[in-house]
């Protein structure tokens, strides 16, 4: 009778210990993003896929949670770093550009080059070269590209076609279209901010600032001024405005879907929505993201968003990477394009059925592939410490100057102040 | 009001302190102990991190007053606060001393008047946004207005002070619906005896006996009109052109947001320093205008 | 001389009118938002501007609401803050205002107006460091961490000062002789008495609490612990704002607030009045 009692309970300890063992196995790894709306739903959907198939499989389970906007996702990690508070930092999380400089000094923060030691046989060479580049700082691959994008021009073919312009390709070229700003129709409107500025300063050959646009080491100063690019594409700026095509606020997506902008620059990623908008009501043109002058280079800097990875121990590390390897492979960054119009950061995936039938039934989607394949190397996304700050001075300082009708040397003083000045600061707070 | 005799009473003399412990500890950890970091912190520098790595001396202030937002933050946030303050006190008064008279339709309006205060901001701010959207929003179309409201600097902050007011009307409307219908009926009696008309019974007998309602909403307004933030950052983020950078945006964007922590504390204690001075101000005005029973 | 009685009553019926007009001005925002909850996204960006929704069954957006953000999870995260909030912020508040009003020891002085002295400093140019003092309490991303700044309620604290202050000595005195302890008295005598003074308050911090946004924002990062406020924000997205979808989230939050105050007014107004809450 005890006899029995003793195997009973060792068979109900053996069982309790299999499922603890079980439920151990599923580790639970949590995924920050801030993608909504249809990449959102996607993201979703992937999420749900690895833990139904991969996941299930290695016992890794994966929880998203959509953080809002990149510049909310940052300000929460790098008040999560400020104040050491590690653990409730994500495992993968979705980085744009404004987070790589706190990422990167992260204390927990787990590198793709580290990444790469851990696990030699994993073969990195499929993902597109000009998006790994724009992930890198001071050396270090800090992710790998998830949704890659590059800023490109969308235009309203059919009002063109009917004034008989051809797709516009410097700033001169759109300020030639003035005459169709009328009846409540604007041509174009933007204001410049870091990524978009660094684009222009990028084709007359110039960075945005030091250190190569602080991909190299922290910016310290402005390194647009001497060599007078920031001058260049001011004045090239100005004459926009005075023209008439250009109006100083930011473009808007709802004024050009309704026809009543005719000329947008926005993220190569808005092609699915664009054309899911617009449905029939004209043809939507999509060209190379506008040069500054003829003399000057075409192209545009990589923007997008990548994954990254906190290091939470040995498990959660190698299930982190398991995820990103899955989110980042090409069936996965295929089916991303066609869904969103985000360029596939995978090699293997642009070559693949998928895309291949998504160009041929919609020829909008390679412009920006073709772009991003085709801008020079040197052309990089800027980094900087106060990027909000930076970023808001850099708009108001060009919108003052076309409302107050200031010189470009006294505008160029101007953001020399301003954005030297906030360099000036952090490098003092952060030596 | 009567006076409490206030023996020791029986029983253990700590008592009193035992129970204000609480609001103590709260007061000290969550306001002044924050209030005497943010003074260190705005004369030392700090790293993108939050850690004091310095001294600064008066640095952060110097580079604080020699940035133009600073001033334009200022002016802008001083401009809220003096149309802001003065529309809300007019517009709630009014509709106060207009409900106060109770009627057969009261219930009803009196409802719909406080509304307001029910709805989140961040909920009616989205709201405002679609409503004075200047190609297909409401407002323009039915006034027949081009105005560019949020998108035009300009008018951008005569959007926040609609937006802004809007909200303040609910609360303080039924503040001043009590405080009316608290003056004594006597008071006006008399008045009316002595031949006061409703103007005259408003201006002298009234509005000083709701004093205190008036001065009590006159900086509790002020003081939210000077930490305006929220709907500026869902809505326009500061611009069009500085136009809507308030203090407390300045403070949240330059400072928090762009890792300098030593600039979010230099704006602040700048903020409440001018706070301060306001609510010193009309408490002064207090002791000349306002009447308690 | 009095007028008439229906000369009073039409006087009363037109001025009646006016109140609803002018109530339906006010309100217009709010009605236009709720009826903005049934459009399609194309008749947002259609010229002329309409106000009413071409038809009244699409509730498809309301659909998105529930599912593309967890809008009833924001919900339940706003009313357990705001009503945890109030209810430690008015009871701190009452305990500091008894010791204050029926004791009298040493620092009385100094140690009121270090409370009353909170007021002036204003909770939005502390939110950094508190965020600081907060994330290193481990309170970031709960309920605790959302309310705790809130706790002190000095305003609260000196109206329920003001309203003990009218309290008769011979009912604590009676009390005392009886043997009765003081949280014994403030529960059953003290607080009862006051329970006007205490709606207000507690309606007061509510509602504050309820439209706070910055703090929250700041200080959640998941969606388990987000607020209305900031869960409606986070209906619109990086290229532009979805109005259908936003305002099918903001008519949800607004309708149980909307209903609860009309529903609570009368009681409201009337001890309002009757308590003459600022004299």
């Amino acid at each position: 009778m005890f006899k029995r009692m003793l195997a009973l309970l060792l068979v109900l300890l053996m069982m309790a210990g299999l499922t603890a063992c079980a439920q151990a196995e599923s580790r639970k790894i949590v995924f920050w993003h801030s993608m909504s709306e249809e990449a959102g739903a996607l993201i979703e959907d992937y999420v749900k896929e690895f833990n139904e198939t991969v996941g299930l499989e290695q016992g890794i389970q994966v929880e998203a949670v959509f953080q809002g906007t990149y510049a909310e996702a940052v300000t929460k990690m790098n008040g999560m770093l400020a104040n050491r508070q590690l653990d409730s930092l994500p495992d993968v999380m979705q980085l744009d550009a404004t987070g790589k400089v706190s990422f990167a000094a992260a204390e927990n923060a787990y590198t793709i080059d580290a990444a790469a030691a851990d696990h030699p046989e994993d073969d990195l060479s499929g993902l597109l070269a000009p998006a790994m580049a724009n992930w890198q700082l001071a050396g270090a691959q800090l992710g790998l590209p998830f949704a890659t994008s590059t800023t490109v021009t969308y235009y309203n073919k059919t009002a063109l076609d009917a004034a008989n312009a051809a797709a516009p390709v410097t700033l001169q070229d759109i300020a030639a279209l003035a005459s169709l700003a009328k009846d409540g129709v604007t041509v174009y409107a933007a204001v410049p901010n870091t990524p978009t500025l660094a684009n222009w300063l990028g084709q007359l050959g110039s960075d945005l600032v030091n250190f190569h646009n602080g991909t190299e080491g922290t910016a310290t100063a402005l390194d647009c001024v001497e060599n007078g690019a920031l001058a260049e594409f001011l004045q090239a700026w100005k004459e926009l405005y005075t023209s008439g095509a250009l109006v100083n606020t930011s473009g808007s997506t709802d004024e050009f879907v309704a026809g009543r902008q005719l000329i947008m620059t926005s993220s190569s990623s808005s092609v699915a929505s664009l054309l899911a908008r617009i449905g029939g009501a004209f043809e939507l043109g999509v060209a190379a993201y506008p040069q500054v002058n003829s003399t000057a280079s075409a192209g545009a800097t990589v923007s997008g968003s990548c994954l990254v990875m906190f290091d939470h121990g040995t498990e959660a590390k190698d299930a982190a990477w398991t995820f990103v390897r899955y989110m980042t492979g090409a069936e996965v960054q295929a089916d991303f394009a066609r869904g969103t119009g985000y360029l596939p950061s995978n090699a293997a995936a642009a070559a693949s059925d998928v895309w291949a039938q998504l160009v041929a039934e919609h020829p909008q989607y390679q412009v920006g592939l073709d772009q991003l394949m085709a801008t020079p190397d040197t052309m990089r996304s800027v980094t900087v410490g106060p990027s909000a700050d930076f970023y808001y001075a850099i708009m108001n300082d060009v919108s003052d100057m076309l409302e107050e009708d200031l010189s470009v040397e006294e505008t160029v003083d101007m953001m020399q102040d301003d954005l030297g000045g906030m360099l000036e600061q952090y490098v003092r707070a952060n030596p | 009001m009567q006076r409490i005799d206030r023996r020791p009473g029986a029983g253990a003399p700590w008592r009193p302190y035992l129970y204000l412990l609480p609001m103590l500890v709260f007061a000290v950890g969550f306001v002044y102990y924050p209030f005497l970091k943010t003074i260190v912190q705005s004369v030392s520098t700090v790293n993108f991190r939050g850690e004091i790595t310095g001294c600064a001396g008066l640095e952060n202030f110097r580079y604080l007053f020699s940035r133009r937002e600073f001033g334009i933050a200022i002016r802008n946030t001083l401009k809220l606060m003096l149309i802001n303050v003065p529309v809300t006190l007019f517009i709630t008064i009014l509709l106060g001393w207009f409900s106060s008279k109770r009627r057969p339709l009261g219930p009803v309006y009196e409802t719909m008047l406080a509304l307001p205060m029910t709805v989140s901001m961040s909920s009616i701010t989205l709201i405002f946004k679609v409503l004075l959207n200047p190609s297909v929003g409401y407002v323009n179309y039915a006034l027949g207005l081009r105005l560019g409201w949020y998108t035009d600097r300009h008018t951008a902050m005569a959007g926040i002070l609609l937006l802004t007011v809007w909200m303040g009307i609910g609360f303080n409307y039924l503040l001043f619906l009590s405080a009316f219908r608290a003056v004594p009926q006597d008071l006006i009696g008399c008045a009316q005896l002595e031949g006061a008309g409703a103007l005259r019974t408003l201006l002298y007998v009234q509005l000083p006996m709701i004093s205190p309602t008036i001065l009590y909403v006159a900086c509790t307004n002020m003081i939210q009109a000077m930490m305006t933030s929220g709907p500026i950052l869902i809505l326009t983020q500061g611009g069009p052109s500085r136009s809507t950078t308030t203090l407390i945006y300045l403070m949240y964007t330059s400072g928090y947001s762009s890792s300098n922590y030593s600039l979010a504390a230099a704006v602040s204690l700048v903020t409440f320093a001018m706070t301060l001075t306001f609510t010193a101000l009309l408490f002064a005005l207090e002791r000349k205008r306002v009447h308690y029973q | 001389m009095k007028k008439p009685a229906f000369r009073r009553r039409a006087g009363d019926s037109l001025m009646g009118l006016l109140g609803i007009a002018l109530g339906c001005l006010l309100l217009f925002p709010l009605f236009y938002g709720f009826m903005g909850a049934f459009k399609t996204p194309s008749e947002f960006i259609t010229y002329p501007p309409t106000v009413l929704p071409a038809s009244f069954a699409n509730l498809s957006n309301f659909h998105t609401v529930f599912t593309q953000v967890p809008m009833l999870r924001y919900f339940l995260n706003s009313l357990i803050t705001a009503v945890l909030t109030s209810a430690v912020r008015i009871a701190v508040a009452a305990l500091a205002a008894y010791a204050f009003v029926f004791f009298r020891f040493r620092g009385q002085r100094v140690l009121f107006f270090l409370v009353l002295g909170t007021m002036m400093l204003p909770a939005d140019t502390l939110l950094i460091t508190n965020y600081q003092t907060v994330s290193r309490l481990g309170l970031l991303d709960s309920y605790l961490g959302i309310c705790i700044v809130s706790f002190v309620g000095a305003s609260q604290m000196f109206m329920l000062r003001q309203h003990f202050m009218t309290s008769p000595t011979p009912v604590r005195e009676a009390s005392q002789l009886d043997g009765c302890g003081d949280l014994r008295f403030i529960v059953s005598i003290l607080l009862p008495m006051s329970l006007p003074v205490l709606l207000i308050l507690f309606v007061q911090s509510f509602v504050a609490q309820w439209n706070l946004y910055l703090w929250p924002l700041l200080v959640t990062s998941s969606n388990a612990m987000r607020t209305v406020q900031v869960g409606i924000t986070m209906l619109t997205t990086i290229e532009g704002t979805n109005y259908e979808t936003v305002l099918a989230g903001a008519a949800v939050a607004m309708l149980p607030a909307a209903l609860l105050f009309v529903f609570m007014r009368r009681s409201l107004t009337a001890t309002m009045s009757g308590s003459a809450v600022i004299r």
